[in-house]
């Protein structure tokens, strides 16, 4: 099995694609080969990932796993391996084919850029994390990629640099991440504390001997601290506000780490831990919560959004939801299928979104308008892909969806409600996207007049992407392929095969459908139109629930209150250590430490010198004085000698 | 008669010997210091030591004495006569003896009850075979040692510059 | 008479001969003080032959192993008194400090 004995190349091929790209060559020149490098080493890698995958789906590949030590201490030995089963596979797949065609189209968005050639080295280095990410076996390997991959964000989102936005939004990013990574670092040392082990087999195993082994307590606290860190890479509640400002990098960036890959980083880690949350329902039920709460609040931000970038980050943030909601709900499969079709998209609409402010160079949707003839690639499979992602009947996002709102359904009727109404404005949000950006009227001239279609390079990934869309949901769920291979255990099998027993009603699907279609309609009725009075009436009306909407619930706020906060009290603690501790403590250490330093120079001075002087005064003076003894008389020698004597000689007779 | 010749020549000895030490004349030192090794002759003889008797009055009388005399009348000066002879530490030295002696008195007196036999015996043929026998290697070595000295003592007593010439 | 006085006896020439040794200044002086003191420990040496081993002849034997030293040393150190007379024109030992420190 040569396929998976090198499976650890795909992972390296990028990284070393990155340092070449990054080490060689010059950064100013376009006609560099160097991004070709990077696209290569992607497609090598993405061939690779096929032929995985072909082995998972028709080729009967059992779960692959390999470990070879790292390092070792005490009785703790931490390993360094690959484990590669069908979710692994269906992710690689997912990550190599939408980098690689990012990496295409970037060719053609970054043209130009004054550090193209940095560009492609970090998103080489993101694509070598996120594969690194998705192949361990190690939950300590994997903490370190997603650190890697959180980093490669920051890189990329703050690839302009020198404008305040992104910069300010990589720091944001960066540090809410950060928030859920802690929750991810103190879920490892949890179970590293009580199984003594991070390897994901190893835990697997162990959470199957049964809750002796791995007790309830232990995992739902990891597994709760897990999906804080999910959380945080996910973009669920509340930490969720990064992912917004996260779209002032460049958009294939959006396109590739914030829609379709690291962002379900956090669902493939609770997907990958899900052992955890089979053995403690409350976890689970956290899980589901968030994911629903995300869905439905991301849903309603996206509504009121105008920035086209914007909608569908919420939407993204919305998705993620979706797919958490399924994890939680026991749809294991569901969730992870609504990710691989989500990525095929998602990734379609933003590379799209990006083509369209490629053309207008604005992203504000009120400025555009009528751009469905001007490019009409970009409208047709941004169309696609807005029907997928609302549920169009036998595009790809219908059937995943239909797997997870069943999924919802057998676990509780009240989530399954709020999913279907998180469909419904679904379908409204990405028509009205699209309904603003290419029907109605041509609102700003000035932008639109010279919008074109996009070169080849950019519109060839769209319509690949676009076939994916439609297609990725039939093929995969037809004679149950995708099941077949992305399981949790023998209860999603199980699960899946039993379907009759647990049947939904029959109507399940066609409330889906219903919301789809109510979504779509109300979007027609308000944004499609020339005029666009009718939605600014309703917004009229219902002012404040569109501030809220607007202002995010006011979870920015509270982040920035909560960041102030922290500020002004790390600020106390500054003064406090500053003129406190430091004055008291260091400084005062440092007075005292000087004054004794002072008194022991003193003491050196006075009695070790001293003492060391002394002796060699003594001496001197002893010599001296006892060189006068010595005067070369004889006889005074003899006079020594012989009290000497004497003395001893009387002391030995009248003793 | 034995008490008599005993403190007599004790008397002789010690105050012959003190005359040694204390005379100003270093010839007279010299000749005293012959009288004082008589006496002590003397005394070996009151213990019986005929061959130490006549050992004494040979080699230390006749010989050393003497030779001391010649030594003193060859170096000593006529100016040196009313020189004083003793030097400053004769209080220290004084004081010395005569701590010593106390000490000493101690051993003298834990022999206060011993007497000699009555009867004694000629000694010399017993030393004459102790010597040879016993003492046979002392003995040799004891003349090596008289040649050392009698060689060394020419070696010395040669004016230097004819050595140096030499 | 008893082995007390003969040691009183020699005790007695010792010390005259020590305190000779120490405080003349002549060397010809501490010579003499020397053969003194040889010649205490000789009668010593008699008196414990005579009193305590009347029949044996160690005491002798050894006393004539140091007259006959004695001898030697006379000899040679009246060699050195003659050779420094020539030498330091003196025999004075204030005069003489060669190994003065």
């Amino acid at each position: 099995m040569t396929l998976f004995e090198n499976v650890h190349w795909i992972a390296l091929l990028p990284l070393i694609a990155s340092f070449v790209i990054l080490f060689l060559g010059r950064d100013d020149s376009d006609k560099s080969l160097l991004p070709y490098v990077g696209i290569t080493a992607m497609g090598v890698c993405l061939i690779h990932s096929l032929l995985i995958l072909k082995g998972f789906l028709f080729g009967g590949f059992k779960p692959y796993y390999r470990t070879l030590p790292w390092f070792s201490f005490g009785d703790f030995e931490m390993s360094l391996g690959v484990l590669i089963d069908g979710t692994a596979s269906f992710m690689l797949v997912v990550v190599t084919l939408v980098s690689f065609l990012v990496q295409v189209y970037s060719l053609a968005y970054m043209h130009g850029d004054p550090r193209f050639k940095r560009y492609y080295a970090y998103l080489s280095f993101f694509s070598a994390s996120m594969l690194g990410l998705v192949i361990t076996s190690n939950l300590f390997v994997f903490f370190a990629c997603w650190e890697l991959v959180g980093v490669s964000s920051y890189l990329l989102i703050g690839f302009w640099f020198e404008k305040d936005g992104p910069a300010y939004a990589s720091k944001k990013a960066f540090i809410t991440t950060k928030l859920g990574d802690l929750g991810f670092y103190l879920g490892l040392m949890v179970l590293f504390a009580c199984a003594g082990t991070l390897d994901l087999n190893m835990l697997a195993a162990r959470a199957q001997m049964g809750p002796e082994y791995l007790p309830q307590q232990t995992a739902a606290l990891a597994g709760i601290l897990f999906l804080v860190g999910a959380a945080g890479k996910s973009a669920q509640v509340p930490l969720f506000i990064w992912l917004p400002d996260a779209m002032e990098g460049p958009t294939p960036v959006s396109a590739l780490i914030h829609a379709a890959t690291m962002v379900a980083a956090g669902v493939y880690l609770v997907a990958r831990t899900y052992f955890l949350y089979a053995a403690s329902p409350l976890a689970m039920d956290a899980v589901a919560w968030t994911g629903l709460a995300t869905a439905v609040l991301a849903a309603g931000m996206a509504v009121v959004a105008y920035d086209i970038k914007r909608v569908l980050a919420f939407s993204t943030v919305s998705q993620l939801g979706y797919m958490m909601l399924a994890l939680g709900a026991g749809g294991y499969t569901a969730g992870l299928f609504h990710l691989t079709t989500h990525a095929f998209f998602k990734a379609l609409l933003f590379l799209a979104a990006g083509s369209v402010i490629h053309a207008v160079h604005t992203n504000d949707m009120r400025q555009m308008g009528a751009l469905s003839k001007q490019m009409p690639s970009t409208f047709i499979t941004m169309t696609i892909a807005a029907l997928a992602i609302s549920g169009f009947p036998f595009f790809a996002g219908w059937y995943s969806k239909e797997a997870i709102l069943h999924a919802v359904w057998l676990r509780s009727p009240l989530m399954w409600t709020i999913g279907v109404l998180t469909a419904a404005l679904t379908s409204f949000y990405m028509f009205r996207l699209i309904f603003l950006t290419f029907l109605g009227s041509s609102r700003d001239a000035h932008c639109c007049e010279h919008a074109h279609e996009s070169p080849a390079v950019m519109t060839g990934p769209l319509w690949l992407l676009a076939v994916l869309s439609v297609s990725s949901g039939w093929l995969l769920e037809h004679n149950g392929l995708f099941a077949s291979v992305v399981h949790f255990g023998a209860e999603a099998a199980a699960h899946h095969s039993e379907g009759g027993l647990h049947a939904a009603p029959a109507w399940l699907p066609w409330a889906a459908l219903a919301a789809f279609v109510s979504g779509l309609a109300a979007a027609w009725r308000l944004y499609a139109r020339e005029d666009l009075s009718l939605a600014a009436g309703i917004k009229e009306r219902l002012t404040p629930l569109f501030a809220m909407l607007e202002n995010r619930y006011g979870f920015d706020r509270f982040f920035l209150m909560l960041v102030s906060a922290s500020d002004r009290l790390a600020s106390a603690l500054a003064w406090f250590d500053d003129q406190v501790l430091d004055a008291l403590f260091i400084d005062g250490w440092a007075v005292i430490t000087r004054a004794v330093s002072e008194l022991q120079g003193l003491f050196d001075d006075l009695f070790v010198d001293g003492a060391v002087d002394g002796v060699g005064i003594v001496t001197r003076n002893a010599g001296w004085g006892l060189s006068r003894l010595v005067r070369g008389q004889v006889q005074e020698y003899m006079l020594y000698a012989a009290l000497a004597v004497s003395l001893f000689a009387t002391f030995l007779m009248t003793r | 008669m034995m008490e008599a010749a005993f403190y007599s020549l004790t008397a002789i000895t010690l105050l012959s010997a003190l005359g040694v030490v204390l005379a100003r004349n270093t010839l007279h030192a010299a000749l005293l210091l012959g009288l004082c090794l008589a006496g002590v002759g003397g005394l070996f003889a009151t213990l019986g030591a005929d061959f130490l008797f006549g050992g004494q009055i040979l080699i230390y009388v006749g010989g050393i004495a003497v030779l001391m005399t010649f030594v003193v009348m060859l170096a000593g000066r006529a100016s040196e006569l009313h020189l004083r002879q003793v030097n400053d530490q004769w209080l220290a030295a004084l004081l010395i003896c005569g701590v010593t002696f106390m000490g000493m008195q101690k051993i003298i007196d834990s022999f206060s009850n011993t007497r000699a036999p009555a009867t004694t015996t000629a000694t010399t043929a017993g030393v004459g075979r102790i010597l040879l026998d016993e003492f046979a290697v002392p003995f040799e070595i004891i003349s090596v040692i008289l040649v050392a000295a009698l060689v060394g003592a020419v070696v010395f007593s040669r004016p230097r510059a004819k050595r140096d010439r030499s | 008479m008893t082995l007390s006085h003969y040691l009183a006896v020699s005790t007695a020439l010792f010390l005259i001969g020590l305190f000779g040794a120490l405080t003349r200044r002549n060397i010809l002086g501490i010579l003499m003080g020397i053969e003194l003191m040889f010649n205490a420990a000789n009668i010593n040496l008699a008196a414990f032959n005579r009193f305590l081993h009347p029949s044996g002849f160690v005491g002798s034997a050894v006393a004539v192993f140091i007259i006959a030293v004695a001898a030697a040393e006379i000899v040679v150190g009246l060699a050195l008194v003659v050779a420094i007379y020539r030498a330091q024109g003196t025999l004075y030992t204030e005069d003489i400090h060669l190994l003065k420190g």
